[in-house]
């Protein structure tokens, strides 16, 4: 256990630049989620931070330990003490579970079965695996081995590079909690890098958004998906939507009438974020502005509706609802925003 | 680009010199004889009939090899074929029975076969294996999912092997054709029985008459320009391949096609193929062991109390020189499939050029350099053992290239994560996963320099005998009787030595049952 403290990573591809100046602090025993999409430097980060990639510039600190400074990664690999799970699990074919779970533990140790057993356990797995081959496993069973096997030799650091992707939705859920207790259990360090924002926002202590190899914005889940530093970075991290207003006084009057507003008061021109689920369908008559179905899509739980507000604007909106009985397309239905909205300077 | 670890670059850059030593020495001798010197030697009318016989034969034996190799590992790995496993072990075999043997069984069937024709049958028929081992291994590491794509846009059975497959094949099959036509230009032992003038026929005749040093040199030159043509030709045309598989998670066995009506004569073909490339050879063999009778098998059984020695001398031999090989090749192989760019490449092909000089003419060379730099080796079975191991190296390079470049890089990389170093990464991770190529690597060389005659002739100490020299010197005398047993032991190992290449390496995998 000990904090990662990466400070002005910089790299490039030839003449493309992958990572820019790159400052992130990672406070000790707790998980830092990296969102970003495709391209975005994400496994680039984790490759740097594990000395596979040199950097070009830039410190890296695990606890007081400098491991990479002015892009010179003058600790290997394999001294960092940064337990790393491969996106697909990149478990040893040669090997059993129990082999590959013990493949970091000291010679002594790997004899004794106590510390596999009892990784296995941490990420939800029995006993009886230890002498299964890495084929016989679904995936989600190798991601869990792949991580008991970084855990094992008790890191400092946990890198997961995309350890879900590829899992049905179910699994998913399930071996993203198996991994989020796991890592919790053993107050370790954890990085976990990822394209899915939802993915992002329910495992992150915090969560950085990297965007062409910048980290934009690093923050809670809540303040990010309800105060995102800007407009790219709302639409990112989930459904948005966006309107024109003008501001005065925390006041904010826009197409779905005048809302307060949240955050350092702005007066003038605006852009207002509002998040679909707070958009509702007015239960009385007279409240509200009327607007047009256009479409609606199913998610079983809850549906999007998709509306038009009235004046030509042409502009769609998004509104969320968890009710069944969902308006039919033409209908027009009165909204109501809930709750406070983000402004941002137009 | 990742950086090369220093300690990697060093040792390849160590075995590119010992590779090159030789191919230096060699240039420096042809040129101390003077530029006039080196330039009549080359001009002379009779190294245009040398270079044109050479030509010859790599052109018929070339085409003929790939073709077999091709049909010969297409048919193994892709149908339904009765008897794959057998054949399998059948068409490698040929390649580890030791070409002089053959040479002297195809010499003895009659003078027809004794010129370029001969000559071009025996390379195409002892070297095929090589295409069809490296053409088997691409063909299985091929995800079926293109084949299956090709068929969705209607193609048949042959435009999908000649516009999906044969595409594929090419890195693996420009490579096998390289290795044949490069042993084509500095092949000795398998013409040694034959009436055909080579490069290295003449070299050899030369060595025998009082040898120039110079002059031999100077020919040299012809195949090791020819040699780095070839080389940097191939390079061209196979571009960058990257061999290295991203893996999705377990890999589907392709389907194979059922033969129907065509099973019967492709088996005649198959049959055809092991009668001529194995059957001349086996059963020249046994006319020759049934026929030692009367005033032959006197000096037969003189002769056989050499055998055991003999045979201890050449599995040492081979032995230590597949190990010293595996030492050489493993730095070239990880080098080649881990660090990518023009440095690597050029470093990677150099060690091909250890086949750019006959085998006598490296031997020669080594020993003027031991004599020069490392006297204790010279005259030493050690000198022989290093030299076989750098003639072999490419065998082993090869072998090995084709296992560790399945082996995702990602394996390495979780273990350098888990606390090995680099050293005990490839010893814990690669090297286990890489041991069929390692074994392959090692029998490989064990087989040829089981086979090799000419440098063992140079090199080899006085007092000391090989299975081949000791069949090269009963050869001469009456019948082919006493050279007999030398030969029974020989291909008794080589096919020892063909079994295990095949049931380790180029295992015939059928389809998991669902």
């Amino acid at each position: 256990m000990a904090e990662l403290i990466c400070t002005g990573i910089a790299k490039s591809f030839g003449d493309r630049p992958v990572l820019v100046d790159l400052d992130l602090t990672v406070p000790t025993g707790t998980l830092t989620a990296i969102l970003g999409a495709s391209g975005s430097g994400k496994t680039t980060l984790l490759r740097v931070v594990m000395g596979f990639v040199p950097a070009d510039g830039g410190i890296v600190r695990v606890g007081s330990e400098i491991v990479v400074d002015a892009g010179q990664s003058f600790v290997p690999p394999h001294r960092r003490g940064i337990g790393y799970v491969a996106q697909e699990g990149a478990l040893f074919p040669h090997l059993t579970v129990a082999g590959n779970v013990a493949f970091g533990l000291p010679r002594s140790e790997r004899r004794t079965a106590a510390r596999i057993a009892e990784v296995l356990a941490l990420v939800g797995l029995d006993r009886s695996y230890a002498d299964r081959r890495p084929h016989e496993l679904s995936g989600g069973e190798q991601r869990r081995v792949g991580l008991a096997r970084a855990l094992a030799p008790r890191p400092h650091i946990v890198l997961l590079d995309e350890p879900f992707s590829g899992l049905d939705p179910s699994l998913r859920t399930e071996t993203r909690e198996a991994v989020v207790r796991a890592l919790a259990a053993e107050e370790t360090t954890a990085v976990l890098v990822t394209h899915d924002q939802s993915e992002a926002l329910s495992t992150g202590r915090e969560v950085a958004v990297l965007r062409a190899g910048r980290l934009v914005q690093t923050a809670s889940p809540e303040v990010l998906y309800r105060d995102p530093i800007d407009l790219d970075v709302a639409r990112f991290v989930g459904e948005a939507v966006v309107l024109a207003g003008t501001a005065r006084s925390r006041l904010v009057e826009c197409a779905l009438g005048t809302l307060p507003a949240r955050g350092t008061a702005v007066d003038g021109p605006v852009h207002v974020l509002i998040r679909p689920e707070q958009i509702r369908f007015a239960a009385g008559h007279g409240e509200g502005v009327l607007a047009e179905v256009v479409g609606s899509s199913y998610h079983g739980p809850d549906t999007l509706v998709r509306l038009a507000l009235p004046g030509g604007s042409e502009t769609t909106i998004a509104a969320r609802t968890f009710d069944q009985d969902v308006p039919a397309k033409g209908e027009r239905v009165p909204l109501v925003v809930e709750g406070t909205v983000a402004v941002y300077a137009r | 680009m990742t950086r090369i670890p220093r300690g990697l670059a060093v040792a390849c850059g160590v075995v590119a010199f010992l590779v090159l030593l030789p191919i230096g020495v060699t240039v420096v001798q042809a040129l101390q004889g003077g530029f006039a010197a080196a330039g009549d030697a080359i001009r002379a009318p009779s190294s245009l009939t040398l270079l044109k016989n050479t030509l010859v034969i790599a052109v018929i034996a070339v085409p003929l090899a790939g073709a077999i190799g091709v049909a010969g590992a297409w048919f193994i790995e892709r149908t339904r074929l009765p008897g794959r496993r057998v054949w399998a072990v059948l068409l490698v075999a040929p390649l580890t029975v030791p070409p002089f043997v053959t040479s002297y069984a195809w010499a003895n069937l009659g003078n027809p076969l004794q010129g370029l024709v001969g000559a071009a049958g025996i390379v195409a028929f002892s070297y095929f294996p090589i295409v069809y081992l490296l053409v088997a291994v691409a063909l299985r590491g091929m995800d079926p999912a293109l084949e299956e794509t090709a068929q969705s846009l209607g193609l048949g059975t042959g435009p999908i092997f000649f516009r999906v497959i044969l595409p594929q094949l090419r890195p693996a099959l420009l490579g096998g054709l390289l290795l044949v036509a490069l042993d084509t230009f500095i092949e000795y032992d398998a013409f040694v029985a034959l009436k055909v003038r080579t490069f290295s026929s003449d070299i050899y005749a030369q060595y025998q008459l009082g040898f120039s040093a110079s002059g031999a040199a100077a020919l040299s030159c012809f195949s090791l320009v020819i040699s780095l043509l070839l080389l940097f030709g191939e390079a061209r045309l196979r571009g960058n391949v990257n061999y290295t598989r991203v893996s999705q998670g377990a890999r589907r066995i392709a389907p194979r096609y059922g033969l129907g009506k065509t099973t019967l004569p492709v088996l005649a073909g198959f049959v055809a193929i092991v009668a001529v490339s194995l059957g001349i050879p086996l059963g020249t063999l046994v006319k020759w062991l049934a026929t030692s009778s009367g005033t032959a098998l006197d000096s037969a059984s003189a002769n056989l109390h050499y055998l055991w020695p003999a045979t201890l001398t050449s599995v040492t031999l081979g032995l230590s020189a597949a190990l010293l090989a595996l030492m050489f090749a493993l730095p070239i192989a990880v080098l080649a499939i881990r660090y990518r760019g023009p440095r690597v490449t050029v470093l990677e092909r150099s060690v091909y050029l250890s086949f750019a000089l006959p085998d006598l003419v490296a031997a020669i060379a080594l020993a003027y350099a031991a004599s020069h730099l490392a006297r204790f080796l010279y005259g030493s079975f050690g000198l022989l053992v290093f030299a076989e191991a750098i003639l072999f190296l490419p065998f082993a390079v090869v072998a090995l290239r084709a296992t560790i470049g399945q082996i995702e890089p990602g394996l390495e990389e979780s273990a350098r994560s888990l606390g090995a170093g680099p050293l005990a990464a490839f010893m814990r991770v690669t090297a286990p996963l890489a041991r069929p190529g390692l074994l392959a690597a090692i029998v490989l060389v064990f087989a040829f320099t089981l086979g090799d005659l000419a440098t063992a002739q140079v090199l080899l100490p006085l007092n000391l005998y090989t299975l081949g020299t000791e069949f090269q010197a009963s050869s001469s005398s009456v019948a082919f009787a006493a050279a007999a047993p030398f030969a029974a032991v020989l291909i008794g190992l080589a096919l020892i030595a063909a079994w295990v290449l095949m049931t380790r390496f180029g295992e015939v995998r059928e389809p998991a049952e669902e």
